[in-house]
């Protein structure tokens, strides 16, 4: 699962450096990367960091 | 009490949005009206003067015999006479004198950048007491070892290979005379555009890079490399494997940091994002909100989560434990040497103090110092609000919350933004440091992740919201003409550029980070083992306490 956690990360990036060829409107960039950096956010938070805390230290 | 301060902390928060806007649309002063009939007995204009070398031979300096005098009142040391001649046979001709001006321009800016570089340095010292007293009496000696040696681990590394890859692109840097040695960037197509990725030249500053001016720039983006590796030792104090820290350290010195600074600094994609693109003057990081403390925050956060909590952080539940540091003195008086360093890391980021708008260094040090202090005030606001008592540590964290925060924006944003953006970081690291405590569990001692990370990537953001669009550097800022402006004062695409930025500190490096620490986790391991944590990490891991009295009182009290 961390690894899944680290492509979903780095697919944020991927997003956001994509809206630079995909719109030239900034509205619509900016939607764009807001969606990449919550990707990125939900990468680390949500499956990188739940991958680690299943084997934490205090639940041993 | 808790509703006292609340009200008075919402009121003033109020009261300087208000001031803010209320400040946007003044339109520029007209200038004073011309007399409506000019006097009869105006003369006309004459040509000005022109100064030939003849002009310049006649200029004597003071005689000797008032020389010998002595000048106690400084009239008379520094003249014509100081001026050095190019050719003897000539003697002094203009354009000695033309070329005086000019060194000294580069002097001054020379002596500007290296001295602020000496603040950065000692910003290490500020790094070191701090993170040491945050930490238990028991890892003391480690947590200081481990900030005394990142700043000659990273800089090696960065001498190695990462000055190149960060500022070999970079070209020139008019302030420092010109740094032409570097030259040569590595870009891909990507949507029509050239992307700069890495720079080339400036290896172990051999060949043209032996230059005065890549000296300068050198030691100026060494120190603040090694601010942002210092970062993670905080995060991963008091479990972290000393020999494991420094290889990482050397791995971030010599590409984590010096990637991202590329893109930002040296030339590259990032920078670049207003030229090629048309957002705005491209992602602008003043001083290194982003550069700096975000990297240095996420790769403290990716150490945080890769090697765990320390033993007792959490109960079984996952209920965090409070762990308090052992000298709170050291904490604050760290604060103090922190927010000292700071005035050379943002007025000296203009890498001047002559010409190209560079006395704007003191709006950019009035605006370091306020937005530090109102991060401290929020802070321990919110904490007296909150917690019904002034934390001592929160306030000296939000002290540097409200740095961190306004070092990106610094050199483009007005006072009053200077103090939101402080307020808003001081308040912002409370939250995140109760957020990463209790909701993601990731222990992080001395609350770096809060700190430089949550609050560089503010302080990225505040570029797109509040720059003013009144500073000058030159007439351009990353090659597109004008002032950085944003969005409050007409430029969406600035905040566009600057989350941009956001976004690459989260996906890419953060990723980076992770990957590489992974990597020597799996060789070497990065945590130390259960029952050196227990003891502490002094004895096991560097062969010495850090306080030997202590243990000696501890053994004639009979305890262990």
């Amino acid at each position: 699962m961390a690894i899944v956690g680290l492509v979903i990360t780095l697919l944020g990036f991927a997003v956001a450096v994509a809206s630079l060829g995909m719109a030239s409107g900034n509205t619509v960039r900016l939607v764009i990367v807001l969606v990449g950096i919550l990707v990125s956010l939900g990468g680390i938070m949500g499956v990188l960091n739940q991958a680690y805390m299943k084997d934490a230290i205090w639940k041993k | 009490m808790k509703k006292v301060l609340l009200a008075l902390v919402m009121t003033w928060c109020f009261g300087l949005l208000g001031t803010v806007f209320a400040q946007t649309p003044v339109p520029p002063a007209e200038p004073p009206a011309a007399p409506a009939a000019a006097p009869a007995t105006a003369v006309a204009a004459a040509p000005p003067a022109m100064i030939t070398d003849a002009d310049i031979k006649a200029l004597s300096g003071p005689k000797a015999e008032d020389k010998a005098k002595g000048d106690p009142g400084g009239t008379i040391t520094g003249n014509v006479a100081d001026i050095p001649v190019g050719d003897m046979k000539k003697g002094l001709t203009l354009a000695d004198v033309v070329n005086q001006i000019g060194q000294n321009t580069i002097a001054i800016n020379f002596v500007w950048t290296l001295v602020a570089g000496f603040l950065v340095m000692f910003m290490q010292a500020g790094f070191a007491i701090v993170e040491t007293g945050l930490c238990r009496a028991k890892n003391a000696n480690h947590t200081m070892m481990m900030n005394f040696m990142v700043y000659g681990a990273g800089m090696l590394a960065y001498w190695l290979i990462g000055f190149a890859i960060q500022e070999g692109g970079v070209g020139a840097v008019s302030n420092l005379g010109g740094t032409a040695p570097l030259s040569s960037e590595f870009a891909v197509k990507l949507f029509g555009k050239d992307f700069g990725l890495w720079g080339m030249n400036g290896i172990m500053l051999r060949g043209s890079t032996y230059d005065v001016g890549v000296m300068v720039m050198f030691l100026f983006q060494m120190v603040f490399m090694d601010t942002a590796l210092t970062i993670v030792t905080g995060t991963a104090a008091e479990r972290w494997k000393y020999s494991a820290f420094i290889i990482s350290s050397i791995v971030m010195g010599a590409f984590t940091y010096p990637l991202f600074a590329n893109w930002a600094w040296g030339g590259g994609w990032l920078a670049t994002l207003g030229s090629s693109f048309g957002l705005g003057h491209g992602y602008s990081d003043f001083a290194g909100s982003g550069v700096v403390h975000a990297v240095g925050g996420l790769t403290a956060m990716a150490m945080g989560i890769l090697i765990g909590p320390r033993i007792g952080k959490y109960t079984r539940d996952g209920k965090p434990n409070a762990m308090p540091g052992h000298d709170i003195t050291m904490v604050l008086l760290g604060c103090f040497i922190l927010a000292f360093g700071w005035f050379g890391f943002n007025p000296g980021s203009t890498l001047g103090a002559s010409a190209n708008g560079n006395l704007r260094i003191s709006s950019i040090a009035v605006n370091t110092m306020l937005a530090g202090m109102a991060g401290s005030f929020a802070a321990m606001c919110y904490m007296w609000t909150r917690y019904g008592k002034p934390d001592a540590s929160m306030t000296g964290n939000g002290l540097l919350a409200g740095l961190v925060a306004i070092t990106a924006p610094s050199g483009f944003v007005n006072p009053t933004a200077s103090v939101i953006i402080g307020v808003i970081a001081g308040l912002l690291v409370c939250l995140s440091v109760e957020f990463i405590d209790r909701v993601l569990r990731v222990d992080d001692p001395v609350g770096a992740i809060s700190v430089h990370g949550t609050n560089g990537i503010w302080g990225v953001i505040s570029v797109g919201l509040f720059a003013d669009g009144k500073s000058n550097y030159a007439g351009a800022w990353n090659g597109v003409p004008g002032s950085v402006t944003g969005l409050f004062y007409g430029d969406g695409g600035q905040l566009v550029a600057q989350l941009m930025g956001v976004a690459t500190l989260i996906g890419f490096v953060f990723t980076m980070s992770f990957v590489l620490n992974m990597i020597i986790h799996a060789v070497m391991g990065q945590r130390v083992s259960a029952r050196t944590e227990l003891e502490g990490l002094d004895i096991p891991e560097m062969g010495a306490v850090a306080y030997p009295d202590f243990v000696l009182k501890a053994d004639a009290m009979g305890m262990e």
